[in-house]
């Protein structure tokens, strides 16, 4: 069986992922020179805590690339056969540096490195939707080209309570026209082929709420969805509702975002994440 | 690198001359990976083109030199270094990051190898040298970050002579020296950045760090990131009505090698008045000249009467600006469709200008502005679709009379407000076309309504209100709802009588001749009655209102 590997980035639900037997290398969150893995030496609502209470600005670095060996010589050990689907490369240099871990398996086995081009669920939908493939026994070949696919597919929409955190990271990208307003906004910004958009302010968490359910209706095809969340618990459990009626049936995975993807979103952030089919 | 000598006995690291190069030579590729993103960094006006690319070349200049002393002497490849740093200085960062090198090798002097400490004095010493060069040192720039980074250098080196803590300790300093630059520098808070040779120093220190422990994975797959600024980002909306410009003339720098022993100081005198930005160092031997002036003949003529002129360049200010502001274009192209509005008061100009407006044209009530100032702004504005809104009623019909006047395609989006305005801005669609957008603003407006309270200017009857002169009176809308004594009663009775359960946000624009004190009272007193609405004062600066609220 074809194994999957991702990042934290993904911010896949542990539970998900070990019922599908995804395996998530952690990236690393640094408050200055305190250094924690994400995920596995810090829990999501301590992070939360420590980044409000926090002086330094907290950075974020790619997993080191014995952190890869480390996972893929652990599954070649069972499989010859990796899928390894990472945060954006526009982000950060996780692709890059599994491409480089890729060749160096101790046991001959085959690992496939991609690029999502996106982050967050964005990419744990797509991370997970090979893992399902996999489980049915699918090939490599056939799941890397589903991928491609999919990460050309995958939305993903926020609604911010500041964007300072993502100036501050040096990830803003064109979304820097929404900085600076003296009245109250809920600034929303998209997320496309590694690219971060600007989509518009909202005066009210209600109206941005709206907003979303209006993006997520933009995708002709709806095939998964996840409803993100930093620190906005009451707001996520809305809109997964709102979502559920919208889209009977469909798999709405609920996720909290996870600390190396929080440094740059903030706290007090809700987002979906959509996968077309 | 290689594992530096051990001196018998003391057990602390030594580093000779060949570490120093090596070290630096590292650094110099790590700035090498930095060096587009330093040169974005450039504010206008542009004081000499490309930071990074003149520190990095200044950087190669003053690396060949070092290559070419003897193997393993500290001191003398300091030496080398410094010259070749003089040598090959460009652009202002460049000539100061020169006399830093020349601190260097001042403090490495007849030192066979180095230690930690020896290092951090170094450095220190370069840092005064770096100062004492410029008639005018400029606070939040390189030669900041180089004083910060050097101090803490030396407190470092009063705890352990080891190198890499002292450097660990250089190179945060200079990290939170490069992020405070813009609170030093009022055109870089501007800008919205943070200084670039200061970032390229930074960049240096971090690479020469990453070398000493032996990272070579991190300088092989990363690159340096550019420090954020520790200040907010006012709003980077690009001014597009913008004054005259003046021009910059040329920046001309060159080596001049002596006929006899130079002076520096006499030679910086003579030039005072020849131009803008003049530097001038080096010893008696060499010395480099950097100057932005009008006419470098004359400067060029006065230094061949002193000696040897070498590594002369001469570039036009006006190019490089104009090619700066290309990029900048480049890098952020704004909406295909414009949106002009009308607009009084400085702090609603603020408002509206924050949430992407393209232009202001002042006016609104009782000062309605003509078609033809109008028409103007439509014109001035680079995108051909141009969406006017009026917030006001009187201004409509003035408005619409620019579309049969510019050859752009105009939409007027009829606000009556400001409120409206702002909700009908905020409603704008980066994605849509002009017809939608047009469409979707004006749908906005009915999202909110609008308070205004004023004082009236004559007696009068409407209704059953029978009102005073100079008395105070609210609007719902445009319809007159309240009269009363003080404009703070009248805004909280409005707002009682509106029917609140559905909204969420008041947000209440105080005017110019309306106290904050007051303003904040009439705030407290909101949310004390409206325990469900999220209330927000902001400064609008607008005449004629004294309170300008909207509720959504």
């Amino acid at each position: 069986m074809v194994r999957i590997v991702t990042d934290s980035a993904s911010d896949i639900p542990p539970e998900v992922a070990q019922d599908l037997q995804i395996s998530i290398v952690p990236m690393y969150v640094r408050f200055g020179t305190e250094v924690y893995r994400d995920g596995a030496d810090l829990k999501t609502d301590e992070f939360y805590r420590k980044l409000v209470a926090s002086r330094t600005v907290p950075t974020t670095s790619a997993p080191k690339m014995k952190d890869f060996s480390e996972v893929y010589d652990r599954l070649a050990e069972e499989t010859d056969e990796i899928l390894s689907i990472h945060l954006s490369s526009s982000f950060s240099s996780a692709y890059e540096i599994a491409l480089r871990a890729s060749g160096r398996t101790k046991k001959e086995c085959h690992v496939e490195v991609i690029d999502s081009r996106t982050a967050a669920m964005g990419l744990g939908l797509v991370a997970i939707a090979a893992a399902k493939q996999a489980q049915k026994g699918i090939s490599l070949q056939q799941i890397v080209k589903t991928v491609k696919g999919a990460t050309l597919r995958a939305r993903v929409y926020v609604c911010f309570e500041t964007l300072e955190y993502l100036r501050m990271g040096g990830r803003i990208g064109k979304a820097e026209s929404l900085l600076g307003s003296p009245i109250k906004v809920h600034p929303i910004v998209g997320l496309e082929d590694g690219e971060i958009k600007p989509l518009g302010r909202e005066r009210s968490r209600s109206k941005a709420l709206e907003r979303l359910c209006d993006l997520v209706s933009e995708s002709a095809n709806v095939s998964s969805l996840a409803v993100e969340q930093g620190a906005a618990p009451n707001e996520a459990d809305r809109l997964h509702s709102r979502l559920t009626a919208l889209y009977p049936g469909k798999p709405i995975y609920a996720s909290m975002v996870g600390s190396a993807v929080a440094v740059h979103t903030g706290p007090r952030v809700v987002g979906v994440c959509v996968l077309g089919g | 690198m290689q594992e530096p000598r051990v001196e018998k006995g003391s057990g602390t690291a030594v580093y000779s001359g060949q570490d120093l190069r090596e070290m630096f030579t590292a650094a110099t590729s790590w700035l090498e990976k930095s060096v587009p993103d330093i040169n974005a960094l450039n504010v206008f006006p542009v004081p000499d083109g490309d930071c990074g690319t003149n520190m990095l070349l200044t950087m190669r200049s003053t690396l060949e030199e070092a290559y070419r002393a003897p193997d393993s002497d500290a001191g003398a490849v300091a030496q080398a270094m410094a010259r070749g740093a003089l040598m090959g200085a460009r652009g202002n960062s460049g000539v100061i990051l020169s006399q830093i090198f020349r601190g260097l090798a001042q403090g490495l002097e007849g030192h066979d190898s180095f230690s930690g400490k020896d290092f951090a004095a170094a450095f220190a010493k370069g840092s005064t040298v770096a100062y004492k060069a410029l008639t005018r040192p400029v606070e939040g720039t390189i030669l900041t970050v180089a004083r910060d980074a050097s101090t803490a250098g030396r407190e470092a080196s009063s705890k352990g002579d080891d190198l890499v803590p002292i450097m660990e300790a250089t190179v945060a300093a200079a990290r939170e020296s490069v992020a405070n630059t813009p609170t030093l520098l009022p055109i870089l808070k501007q800008a919205g950045v943070v200084d670039a040779g200061g970032q390229g120093l930074y960049v240096l220190f971090e690479g020469a760090l990453l070398h000493l422990k032996g990272d070579t994975e991190t300088m092989q797959v990363r690159r340096p990131r550019v420090v954020p600024s520790n200040i907010p980002l006012v709003s980077k909306f690009p001014q597009l009505m913008t004054d005259k410009e003046e021009p910059f003339g040329y920046c001309t720098e060159f080596v001049l090698e002596g006929h006899k022993k130079l002076n520096a100081d006499k030679i910086k005198k003579s030039l005072t008045n020849e131009g803008l930005c003049l530097i001038v160092v080096g010893d008696e031997n060499l010395v480099h000249i950097h100057i932005h002036t009008f006419d470098p003949g004359r400067v060029l003529r006065q230094a061949t009467t002193l000696g040897i002129l070498h590594e002369i360049k001469i570039q036009n200010m006006d190019d490089q600006h104009k090619e700066y502001t290309e990029m900048v274009k480049a890098q952020a192209p704004p909406p295909e469709i414009a949106t002009v509005a009308v607009v009084s008061g400085d702090g609603l100009g603020q408002v509206f200008r924050s949430l992407g407006v393209s232009a202001i044209v002042p006016g609104g009530q009782t000062m309605n502005p003509s078609t033809r100032e109008m028409l103007q702004a439509v014109e001035a504005v680079p995108q051909d679709k141009v969406i006017i809104l009026t917030n006001n009623k009187n201004v409509i019909p003035a408005a619409r009379q620019v579309r049969g006047l510019t050859s752009k395609k105009v939409k007027v989006v009829p606000t009556e407000t400001v409120p409206q305005g702002v909700s009908a801005l905020l409603a704008f669609n980066y994605d849509a076309d002009l017809k939608t957008n047009a469409a979707v603003m004006e749908d906005a407006v009915s999202a909110v309504k609008t308070i205004e309270v004023t004082r009236a200017v004559r007696p009068a009857k409407i209704g059953n209100l029978k009102i005073l002169h100079r008395q105070a009176i609210g609007f719902v809308d445009g319809e007159l709802k309240v009269a009363g004594d003080k404009p703070a009663q009248v805004l909280l009775d409005v707002l009682e009588g509106l029917g609140t359960e559905k909204s969420e946000i008041v947000t209440v624009y105080y005017g110019k001749a309306t106290k904050r004190s007051e303003a904040q009272e009439v705030v407290e007193g909101i949310r004390q009655k409206h325990p469900n609405l999220e209330v927000e004062l902001v400064y609008g600066g607008q005449p004629y209102y004294n309170y300008i609220a909207s509720v959504e």
